[in-house]
């Protein structure tokens, strides 16, 4: 019994026919980072709202520092949420929402208030203490949600969507923002998103969502490198798939549609169908020892200035790949362009 | 069009222009225009106690009536927004349904219903009769605040350890304090300007104000009516301006 949070088996269905959870499990040491990842109803929400204690589950269990939630209402759970809309309570101002939880815990005024100060403090708001929440900026306000949900010392910090509303660059600066308070307070964190690169740039670990499903539960990078399935490679990152046949899984022999012959690294896949993924950054310009090369018909070149990306087809099937800015200097559309990866770029999924 | 808008706001406001000069006025008779001005109708008015005596009745019946509202409106109101019940279309229309009955119906159908239980003529069955006319105007307003009530602020005091009643007293209410107040206005109003259950069933002890105006007109046009009837309308005025000025004050905050 190492785990911090334990879920085991939640079942929900909100009318009795679709299930919002499909048999859901998943564990959480102490101190970890997990992200909940995947697209709108996939169910990390619902899963977060059962965590918090605010949907009851058909079937299944929630257990935290070893203590079993069945029947113990949110306020007794001691976990702390940031909600999607912050929800910071616009009559008080953002010192005195944070000193709330304080208050609600029987803490002495003067306790409460040197608390709260700190934790502003923290989260670099210290000097807007007596504002209130509509005086705030998006990101403030984020802010002040945050520390309001980790001024108790929570076992537990839930994050639902917390950067949805702020504008990219303040999300990224939130990020870190997020990084860098939770490894100050070492605070066991759940945070629910949609975004892939978020999930990417914060996570200890991915738990990615579809269908009420947990399809995968992996560190970030095996999740982008190795995906489970199809959904997953899709949903994680930009992907070339393609219907594959391994001719020979001992020794890494693959036949792939539009590639034909491609060397794996061997043992990677049992003998028989798969889908090969082949992420469009793991392709470079063919040199002479290159194993695996094809030829792109480039339709569309994107210029990113650090990197570009050429749209075309090989073989008949689409593919997009990502070079470095200056290798791709000098293509344009129309061009045919000999591209190559290493065996080990490539990864097979086997069939679901 | 702006002229035309103009025109509508002086037919609504067109009484008022009539009414607040001929308070101020010397003449004999209710008169228009005043052939000249002075306060001495305000004298007589507040010197007679068959004025102040239903002025003071109105309000306080009123204020009952807005107490008694806000008690009965207020759990309705939580329950029809937040609850699905069975026959819950039937309680909402049945909670509006004083709005769409005739005064006079309802003041006929009390007057009987309070001669039998012996209420007639009282200030309980007054605040009663008031009360249910009271309550579709202050069920209206608290129903669309209480829609416009963000739930996740609930939720979010309660995962910051608040039991749902604590939630409720140190959140939900604050928050929808400013709709509890305009909800609780508006009964305040109803009631201390109602005229035709208050001519059936108050009685000489509860007598008020917009009665003792109708009863005055009928037996003389006594000039101290202007003085009551402004007086009336400068109170709901007030009223409405201060919640108005609250709300803008609410707003820039």
């Amino acid at each position: 019994m190492t785990a911090h949070l334990a879920i085991a088996g939640l079942s929900k269905s909100y009318d009795g026919k679709v299930l919002a959870l499909d048999q859901v499990s998943l564990s959480v040491r102490r101190g970890e980072f997990v992200t909940f990842l995947g697209p709108s109803g996939s169910g990390k929400t619902t899963t977060l709202m059962v965590i918090a204690g605010f949907e009851a589950p058909d079937a299944g269990s929630v257990t935290l520092e070893g203590r079993s939630m069945a029947g113990v209402p949110p306020h007794r759970r001691g976990i702390g949420v940031v909600f999607q809309n912050y929800a910071l309570f616009p009559h008080r101002t953002a010192l005195q929402n944070v000193m709330f939880p304080l208050l609600m815990r029987s803490a002495p005024k003067p306790v409460a208030l040197r608390k709260a100060r700190e934790m502003l403090d923290l989260v670099g708001l210290a000097a807007l203490g007596d504002r209130h929440p509509r005086e705030l900026s998006g990101g403030q306000q984020q802010r002040v949600a945050l520390a309001r949900a980790l001024v108790f010392d929570p076992a537990l910090l839930l994050l639902d969507e917390p950067l949805g509303a702020l504008d990219k660059n303040l999300r990224e600066q939130m990020q870190l923002e997020i990084k860098r308070i939770q490894r100050a307070t070492h605070v066991t964190t759940v945070f629910v998103t949609h975004d892939q690169s978020e999930a990417m740039a914060l996570s200890d670990r991915i738990v990615v969502f579809e269908g009420g499903r947990i399809q995968q539960d992996a560190a970030p990078l095996d999740v982008y490198l190795r995906p489970r399935s199809g959904f997953v490679a899709r949903f994680v990152g930009d992907s070339n798939l393609f219907p594959a046949e391994v001719l020979d899984g001992a020794a890494g022999l693959v036949d792939a549609a539009g590639l034909g012959r491609v060397q794996v690294p061997p043992g990677s896949a049992a003998t028989g169908a798969a889908t090969l993924l082949l992420r469009p950054e793991a392709l470079v310009p063919a040199g002479d020892g290159t194993p695996n090369r094809l030829v792109l018909r480039v339709e569309d070149v994107v210029q990113f200035g650090d990197s570009a990306l050429l749209i075309g087809q090989v073989g008949g099937v689409a593919l997009r790949a990502r070079l470095g800015g200056r290798q791709a200097q000098g293509i344009t559309a129309g061009m045919d362009v000999a591209l190559g990866w290493p065996p080990e770029a490539a990864h097979l999924i086997p069939p679901e | 069009m702006i002229w035309l808008g103009w025109l509508v706001a002086a037919f609504v406001a067109a009484p008022l222009l009539v009414v607040v000069p001929m308070s101020f006025s010397t003449a004999v008779s209710l008169e228009f225009p005043p052939p000249g001005w002075g306060l001495r109708y305000y004298h007589a008015y507040f010197a007679d106690p068959r004025w102040t005596q239903p002025t003071i009745n109105s309000l306080l019946v009123a204020s009952c009536v807005a107490a008694l509202t806000m008690l009965l409106v207020t759990p309705a109101s939580f329950a029809l927004v937040r609850h699905r019940f069975g026959g819950k279309g039937m309680v909402n229309l049945l909670l509006m349904l004083p709005m769409a009955v005739p005064h006079i119906v309802i003041a006929i159908g009390y007057y009987a219903f309070l001669a039998d239980i012996g209420l007639l003529q009282s200030f309980a069955g007054l605040v009663l009769a008031h009360t249910v006319l009271s309550i579709p105007v202050a069920f209206l307003v608290l129903t669309a605040s209480l829609k416009g009530f963000d739930r996740t602020l609930e939720r979010a005091a309660m995962s910051l350890g608040a039991a749902p009643w604590r939630a409720f007293l140190h959140v939900t209410l604050p928050v929808l304090w400013p709709g509890f107040a305009a909800a609780g206005l508006f009964a305040f109003v109803a009631s201390f300007d109602e005229t035709v259950v208050a001519i059936f069933i108050s009685g000489a002890n509860t007598e008020t104000l917009p009665r003792r105006m109708f009863d005055s007109i009928r037996m003389q046009a006594d000039p101290v009516i202007a003085v009551a009837s402004t007086l009336l309308f400068g109170l709901v005025a007030l009223l409405a301006l201060a919640a108005m000025l609250r709300r803008r004050a609410g707003g820039r905050r």
